[in-house]
């Protein structure tokens, strides 16, 4: 292992003085090798920023949550809207019923969403997300309450005209006054602040508290029907603790379908959605995503490859006769393989390299411009310098392998 | 000791070398001479076994070589030192470097000590000092010259081949690297074989000089024997210079 060691190193130091004296082709012939690399460690960089702003989106949403809806997601091609079309929306009594019939719940909560303008003296904000919840939505989602409260149980239950506001609403509408205890108008009735959510940030799906008011579901179920399907009427369903999304899955399934009195050979007329349904949907993109900057860093990688065995082919030929001069000198064939091997590798790596460098300043200027925080994780770097050395291998292995198994009565002719 | 007995080569059918023998003495330095074409890079290339003769055996020590396997080929170039035309020393290694990869390649239980050790012994052997870690394009002809002969006994060989050690030299110079090749083959008791044009070199150091004439053994002798032959072709070849003639005629 030693002596290997030492002959790679002597190896290296040979390719490396043909690098050295070359220079300029060296360097164009890379340029495949570079933009091979920078194509693909950039998009996969890009995907992978994509990929962990959206998990911890998800995340954010309760990966423990099921969505008893109206409409699966799904976002494939063929999907068969007109199967959901007619299927009913999820109401409040449905709520109480599973309630009722569940073992593993937790917690569930109906929520239901709408937009309108609210106004507080001179001031308004339209198409403000009003969203309409039952009692336990502090226990479904989480979220935090800056100043004040959230709905207690008895506002709930009773639908009193209360209101909890998001952050961004409160100072739109508030200014520098406390909005806790004043009286806010939305669908034309008198309803009071009783608390401000602690302001969250966007995040994927723009899915946060900043700029939403939460009302009772009581409450504005006297002005509109919230089972209607404009309104995008949910039930959020929690297990409890030890009990799978699997488990709680399937003890809903029955339930709604008992609910529903759908008969077993019928379909469900429900969708129960979990995040990581969401975020396996995103995995295909993200696939096809690395794919695409697979095969167009491949192309590039392509030609770099052929790019670097031309050279080590005119390498070979320049140095015929160190080579034979090598192998009189008591050189294996083995010896010499390797030096033009790592010189291949070396050429091949200081491409990859330079790809890997305008990722580094791509990614600086990117992330300067448009806010994204893109960091190039240690596993992409490495990638990178592992496909430069695959390819240095690859492309170098022939002529290598060439100079290897010169014969040495060729090698040495020039010579006498 | 080399001895060569009936060698034949032939390319294409013409016969290159023609049932050549002869006995190369250890401690001697063995000169080969001829005309250009006369078969003297051949029968060299033949003897390190870089061409395979058609007939005839070269025997190291008494050890056929053209019937080895290659590993057994391998054991006895193991013993050889060769030292190339223009010294071809490798241009990315330095000196000290160079002298020992031959050590690095064949030597793979001595340890870097003593490879560093036998690499200045030899360096100092040839009046190589203080350019132990100069690069080849850093100092002169004579000195690759020294470096390349260092280099070429650092695996303390048995036999040692030289191919036209010095061309491309002033002849003051090729008179010191011929006298330096003689002395350390008697030092270390090497077979040396020498290929050569240079009747300078003939004189100076050819304890035992054969003629090749049209692949042919023509004639074989000491360098003093060589002015008195009675050859008619070996005079034409120690008597093509003006200078040699003057000397006759003294
Ligand atoms: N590989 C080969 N294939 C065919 N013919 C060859 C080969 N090598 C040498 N010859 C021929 O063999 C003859 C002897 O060549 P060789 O190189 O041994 O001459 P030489 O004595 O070394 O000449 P010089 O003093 O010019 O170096 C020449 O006619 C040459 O053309
Ligand atoms: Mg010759």
């Amino acid at each position: 292992m030693i002596l290997f060691i030492k002959l790679f190193k002597e190896s290296a130091l040979f390719a490396w003085g043909s690098v050295v004296s070359n220079k300029l082709r060296t360097l164009l012939t890379l340029l495949g090798i570079t933009i091979g690399i920078f194509a693909i460690i950039s998009v996969f960089s890009v995907v992978d920023a994509l990929e962990r702003q959206i998990r911890t989106s998800i995340s954010s949403l309760g990966d423990n949550v099921i969505y008893i809806q109206k409409w699966p997601w799904e976002f494939s091609q063929d999907f068969a809207w007109w199967k959901y079309m007619n299927r009913p929306s999820p109401r409040p009594s449905e709520l109480d019923e599973i309630f009722r019939r569940t073992n593993i719940l937790e917690s569930a909560v109906f929520t239901a969403s709408t937009n309108r303008t609210v106004e507080y003296f001179n001031r308004s904000i339209e198409q403000v997300n009003i969203l309409s919840v039952s009692q336990d939505y502090d226990k479904v989602r989480s979220f935090e309450i800056d100043a004040g409260r959230f709905i207690s149980l008895t506002e709930s239950g009773s639908g009193r005209n209360v209101a909890v506001i998001g952050s961004k609403i409160a100072s739109q509408l508030f200014e520098n006054d406390n909005p806790i205890g004043n009286i806010i108008k939305i669908f034309g009735r008198n309803i009071e602040v009783i608390g401000v959510f602690a302001p969250e940030g966007d995040d994927t799906f723009g899915n946060n508290h900043d700029e939403m008011i939460v009302l009772p579901l009581n409450f504005v179920n006297s002005f509109i029907d919230v089972s209607s399907d404009r309104y995008g009427p949910v039930i959020l369903a929690k297990g409890k603790e030890n009990f799978s999304n699997d488990e709680l899955t399937d003890e809903l399934r029955g339930v709604m379908r008992s609910i529903r009195k759908i008969k077993p050979a019928a379909e469900d007329d429900f969708a129960l959605n979990q995040t990581s349904l969401l975020s396996r949907q995103f995995d295909g993109l993200f696939a096809i995503l690395k794919i695409a900057g697979w095969i167009i860093g491949g192309f590039s990688i392509l030609v770099g490859g052929f790019g670097i065995a031309n050279i080590m082919f005119v390498s070979v030929k320049e140095r015929t006769t160190i080579i034979g001069i090598q192998k009189a000198l008591g050189a294996k064939n083995f010896f010499i393989l390797i030096q033009f091997l790592s010189e291949a590798v070396l050429l091949s790596l200081m491409g990859g390299s330079i790809g890997l460098l305008l990722v580094f300043g791509g990614t600086f200027i990117a992330s300067q411009l448009f806010d994204m925080d893109l960091l190039i994780q240690m596993k992409n770097v490495l990638l990178g310098v592992n496909v430069s050395v695959i390819i240095g291998l690859v492309a170098g292995f022939i002529p290598a392998w060439s100079a290897a198994h010169l014969n040495p009565v060729d090698a040495i002719r020039a010579n006498t | 000791m080399i001895e060569i007995r009936n060698l034949y080569k032939a390319f294409n059918n013409l016969p290159v070398l023609n049932n050549v023998s002869t006995i190369f003495q250890k401690g001697n330095t063995n000169l080969i001479i001829g005309q250009s074409g006369s078969g003297k890079t051949v029968f060299m290339k033949c003897l390190v076994g870089l061409h395979e003769p058609d007939e005839g055996g070269i025997y190291y020590d008494n050890l056929n070589f053209t019937k080895l396997s290659s590993r057994e080929r391998s054991q006895v170039r193991k013993k050889i030192g060769m030292l190339f035309q223009g010294s071809a020393l490798f241009d990315s290694l330095n000196v000290e470097e160079n002298v020992i990869f031959p050590l690095e390649m064949f030597n793979k239980d001595m340890t870097k000590k003593e490879k560093l050790e036998r690499a200045h012994f030899c360096l100092d052997r040839v009046n190589i000092h203080n350019a132990n870690h100069l690069y080849p394009a850093e100092i002169s002809g004579g000195m690759k010259k020294r470096v390349a002969i260092a280099r070429a006994i650092a695996n303390k060989p048995e036999y040692l081949f030289c191919d036209e050690p010095n061309s491309g030299l002033d002849p003051a110079t090729a008179i010191v690297i011929d006298n330096l090749i003689r002395e350390i083959t008697k030092e270390f008791e090497i077979t040396t074989v020498i290929n050569t044009h240079d009747m300078n070199s003939v004189m100076e150091i050819g304890d035992h000089v054969v003629f090749l004439y049209k692949g042919e053994l023509w004639w074989e002798g000491t360098s003093e024997q060589i002015l008195t032959s009675g050859n008619k072709e070996v005079e034409e070849f120690v008597y093509a210079s003006e200078l040699m003639r003057k000397l006759k005629t003294n």
